[in-house]
């Protein structure tokens, strides 16, 4: 750790990091444009020079150079001394925001990034009002660069961050700089558009309004949007993400940083497959079977309801004929009120897995690498908690099966009553799961999306979306991560926290926060469960 | 200087010596025959007691920048910058066309010296000519064995390629010419590392110009002590000039480092004085980049150190351009001022961004639409860029500061008047194109 000093003030900086590094995450704002903490250094910008002690060339005394240094490109030195707040400094910084305005057409009042953009925060902040050229525009064009995104180049700055992520961390290098000087833009080539499985991190990356998301485009004004931090469901990855929704609408998701999990990035799929939440289609309210009729109960009904009926399964049946399914959809929290409230009620009921949805092979990122220089993995289980309910059944310990034994004990009579968890986004249960699970003389069906099995069963519970819920999920890599509720359940439904809180019989409101506490007791590995450090803290 | 006695040029007027066997019946080849009997160290101590200094702009000693190479390297690469892009600089290619075995054979010794057994002359893609004649040599020295494996049986083995650049100002910088023979956009690389140590495909590199590596067969032949006789002690051994312009001698001229700005354009030995006896108004000394000389500055030297007091950024390609009064500096600034913002790669903001908003406000003063606060904006704006300062990635800017601070600063008073006398009212109507 050594210590540096920054305009006169010493600072504890990490190990390696570029000065600039340093200065930002002691909570010092330098405008900085090319400098991206993910990606390699190319100190073009020239924006976040800094003055630096230098020996003297003769009397080898310590004085501050005449020149000025990227604090980008200079590494961390213990005992360096290094100042911004100079006139020189300032100087140069007026001078960028000038120049990065000169051919910009300023047309904020219609770009997505109005409110989110560093162009518009360093000039308030770091440049002048006006701009003295006097001269035309080089007028550069809009053009259509893939499926997903959109690039406005008389925005752009060169910042060529979205060049280097192309490169380095896609790995598939569609972006270019084509022209030169003042007539440079970015492009593609013909017939080679920008689409990789992690293109939507360009947008985040560009400092300004230059690539656009074609999903967001000109959906929401970015000061109406409230962020929840979550985690993806999307895979087993587990990338942290934040939920930006306005009026209970979700807009989009934008990755958080997460060392070693998802770092900077996010994929596309988990980006942009978030639409099923806002799907008329999906389970608003309980259901129930009485007979040859179909009632809606109210939520307040439900606990009794559902207590009454295992109850006298249990005492006709025996509690081994009881079996419950966790889906890897579920929070770690939802999952241990459901277990641990059969429990309860049929110590030897069994606790299984539900099914853990694979499509092909991990994808590794930048494409075509060796699996241990990895920047980015999307992980072939595609559900978020596998893991998480894995390790509870476990440690909950008794009776347990794997999900084909599930649904052969159905077909074979010894399961007689099933709460079925689904949740997934896209259809699930086979013919031959819900013909053997039919079998059973109590279902409940707990699910986001009408299926079979919720046709077959006696009470059918909605599923939320995960930005309805909170809790946590446990990735691949073991990683327990909480993620907060970003909008309220939709009309009628709610929280799975919620109610299989109350149906295990608590009163007041679910958190998964609390719920942690109660787990906490029995299983420490959920005690403190905070978030993980966010440094090195990133302004853009 | 009449009794100068030409060296990288004394083989001009000899029938055929483009030709192997000419060269080698002139006494080519002998250094290196010599050179490959000592060390490497050897050649390396000769070429810096010599104070071979680099010419291809900046002036570094040679055999200095040799020594940066790390000690326990595998692999080391020499390159030959021979892009020559510096505007009315013709001396490499003169050379090249003049006596391409000469610059094959310093070619040779530089690699020698350096253990480097790869060579690549980087050439730009406008050397037609150039690039068939040196292929043409190398070609020869191939089939003699003064290349490829075991070289003159010493146990030394070369390969020398030419890359053909694509033709851009920014590949004669040194990281900016690696990038380009690795197959990437000409942009200039952030040090360090330095090329020395870290430079073409990763390697250990040193950048050299033609008329550098022409020097060291001369060296070796006859000694550090006759090459420091020519010239001063801190610009020794002889020096290619270039003359263009208005002057009744435009051309290619050998010569000392002792000589004026004056001599060169005026004397009958180089330049031959100006054309048609219209006056002379200034002279762009070093190429463009280093800056401009008035009328009544000529007395500089062209030398290392000299133009550092005129304002000048350094001697450059000590390529002359002569103005005569018959031009108007509007148009001289709005001429310079286009090929940086057509050269600049566009990297750093400043830079970029600098060289177009100077070119646009020189094209607006030469057309007749100038203000008189464009004139400090003009100063303002060239001063905010550079590598000097810390501004920029290259040298490219420090080059377009110092010709057009030079002409602000030394021809205000003809740009303001040139600006007064606009024909009234053509600026607004101008203006109004423009917008
Ligand atoms: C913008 C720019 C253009 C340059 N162009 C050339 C060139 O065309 N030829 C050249 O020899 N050096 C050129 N240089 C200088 C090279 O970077 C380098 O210093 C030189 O090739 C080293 O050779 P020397 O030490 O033998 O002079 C240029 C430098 C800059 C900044
Ligand atoms: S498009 Fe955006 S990220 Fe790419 S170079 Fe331009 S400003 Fe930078
Ligand atoms: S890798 Fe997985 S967790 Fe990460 S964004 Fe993609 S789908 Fe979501
Ligand atoms: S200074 Fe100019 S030419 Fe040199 S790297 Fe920067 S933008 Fe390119
Ligand atoms: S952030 Fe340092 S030069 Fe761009």
């Amino acid at each position: 750790m050594p210590k540096i000093i920054i305009d006169g003030t010493e600072i504890e900086a990490r190990d390696g990091v570029p000065v600039l590094q340093a200065a930002l995450e002691s909570g010092l704002d330098i405008p900085h444009y090319c400098y991206h903490p993910g990606l390699s250094i190319v100190a073009s910008c020239r924006l976040c020079l800094m003055e630096m002690k230098l020996p003297h060339p003769q009397t080898k005394e310590m004085g501050w150079a005449p020149k000025l240094f990227p604090s980008c490109q200079t590494p961390v030195r213990e005992g360096m001394e290094v100042r911004f707040g100079t006139e020189k400094v300032e100087a140069n910084q007026k001078t960028c925001m000038e120049y990065f305005l000169l051919n910009h057409p300023l047309d904020c009042p219609v770009c997505d990034q109005a409110g989110e953009c560093h162009l518009q925060d360093y000039s308030y902040k770091f440049g002048s009002a006006e701009s003295r050229m006097y001269e035309q525009k080089q007028v550069n064009p809009k053009k259509d660069i893939g499926p997903k995104t959109l690039l406005y180049s008389d925005r752009c700055v060169m910042c060529t961050r979205c060049v280097r992520f192309a490169n380095e961390v896609a790995g598939t290098g569609e972006l270019c700089v084509t022209n030169r000087g003042g007539r440079a833009e970015i492009d593609v080539f013909p017939g080679v558009p920008l689409d990789n499985g992690m293109q939507g991190n360009v947008v985040d990356i560009c400092p300004v309004g230059a690539l656009l998301d074609k999903d967001f485009m000109f959906k929401q004004r970015v000061w109406f949007l409230k962020g929840g931090d979550s985690i993806c469901p999307g895979c087993s990855t587990g990338c942290a993400i934040r939920v930006d929704s306005n009026e209970n609408v979700v807009h989009r998701l934008k990755p958080r940083f997460n060392p070693g999990v998802n770092d900077w990035w996010m994929c596309d799929a988990g980006r942009f497959d978030f639409k099923y939440v806002h799907d008329v289609k999906r389970i608003a309210k309980p259901r129930l079977r009485r007979g040859q009729e179909s009632d809606t109960p109210d939520w307040s009904e439900i606990p009794d309801i559902v207590r009454y009926r295992f109850e006298q399964h249990i005492a006709r049946r025996g509690g081994a004929s009881v079996a419950v399914v966790l889906s890897p959809m579920m929070a770690n929290e939802e999952a241990w009120l459901l277990a641990t409230y059969i429990r309860s009620l049929a110590p030897e009921a069994t606790l299984l897995l539900g099914h853990v949805p694979i499509e092909g092979e991990d994808e590794r990122y930048p494409v075509g690498c060796n699996d241990d220089d990895a920047k980015f993995t999307i992980n072939n289980e595609k559900c978020p908690n596998r893991r998480g309910v894995e390790m509870l059944i476990e440690q909950l310990g008794g009776s347990t099966c794997a999900f084909e034994v599930f649904a052969k004990k159905c077909a074979d009579g010894e399961f007689t009553a099933a709460w079925v968890v689904g949740g997934y986004p896209k259809g699930w249960p086979t013919k031959d799961l819900t013909k053997s699970v039919k079998k059973c003389e109590l279902l409940v069906a707990q699910d986001i999306f009408e299926n079979e099995l919720t046709g077959e069963a006696e009470i059918v519970l909605p599923a939320c979306a995960w930005v309805e819920r909170d809790g946590s999920f446990t990735n691949a890599g073991g990683k327990i991560q909480p993620f907060e509720r970003a909008i309220d359940p939709i009309q009628g439904a709610r929280r799975d926290g919620q109610y299989l809180f109350e149906i295990a019989g608590n009163e007041g409101l679910y958190s998964g926060e609390r719920v942690r506490e109660m787990m906490a007791d029995k299983m420490a590995a959920y005690a403190n469960v905070a978030e993980a450090p966010l440094k090195p803290a990133h302004q853009h | 200087m009449a009794d100068y006695e030409p060296v990288l040029l004394k083989h001009e007027g000899v029938e055929n010596i483009r030709s192997l066997e000419v060269y080698r019946a002139n006494g080519g080849y002998q250094s290196l025959a010599k050179a490959l009997k000592t060390t490497p160290d050897e050649v390396i101590d000769e070429v810096k007691r010599a104070n071979l200094r680099g010419r291809g702009g900046a002036g570094f000693p040679a055999g200095v920048k040799w020594t940066f190479l790390p000690k326990d390297r595998k692999r080391t690469l020499l390159c030959v910058n021979a892009d020559e892009s510096e505007p009315p600089t013709f001396s490499n290619r003169y050379l090249m066309e003049a006596d391409p075995h000469m610059v094959l054979e310093g070619t040779i010794l530089a690699s020698f010296a350096t253990q480097a057994q790869t060579a690549y002359v980087y050439m730009r893609i406008e050397f037609h000519e150039p690039f068939h004649i040196m292929q043409r040599a190398i070609d020869e020295a191939y089939a003699a064995g003064l290349l490829g494996k075991n070289i003159l049986k010493s146990g030394y083995d070369l390969d020398v390629y030419i890359h053909r650049g694509a033709g851009a100002y920014v590949c004669g910088e040194e990281t900016g010419l690696i990038e380009s023979i690795e197959g990437k956009r000409g942009w200039p690389r952030i040090k360090p590392p330095f090329p020395a140590v870290e430079g073409l495909f990763g390697q250990p590199t040193v950048v050299n110009n033609v008329e550098t590596v022409a020097n060291i067969p001369h060296i070796l032949e006859r000694g550090a002590d006759w090459f420091k006789s020519i010239g001063t002690d801190s610009s020794s051994g002889p020096k290619l000039f270039c003359v263009c312009g208005p002057v009744n001698k435009p051309g290619c001229y050998e010569g000392p480092m002792t000589i004026s700005c004056e001599e060169l354009v005026m004397s009958d030995a180089y330049g031959g004085g100006m054309r048609r006896g219209v006056p002379l108004k200034a002279v762009f000394p070093g190429g463009i980049s280093m800056g401009v000389l008035k009328s009544d500055e000529l007395q500089m030297k062209m030398d290392f150190d000299d133009p550092r007091n005129f304002g000048l950024l350094g001697l450059g390609t000590a390529a002359a351009v002569v103005v005569n009064a018959e031009s108007d500096m509007r148009d001289v600034l709005r001429n310079v001022s286009r090929f940086y913002s057509h050269e600049s790669c566009g990297q750093c903001t400043q830079c970029r961004e600098g060289t177009s908003w100077l070119y646009k406000i020189a094209s607006r003063i030469a057309m007749g639409a100038g203000r008189i606060e464009d004139i400090d904006l003009l100063e303002e704006v060239s001063g905010n860029m550079g590598m000097m300062p810390g501004f920029s990635i290259c040298g490219l800017p420090d080059g377009a500061t110092f010709p057009i601070r030079g002409i602000v600063q030394k021809f205000r008073a003809e740009l303001e008047e040139g600006i007064r006398n606009q024909p009234s009212g053509r600026a607004d109507a101008l203006l109004n194109v423009l917008n």
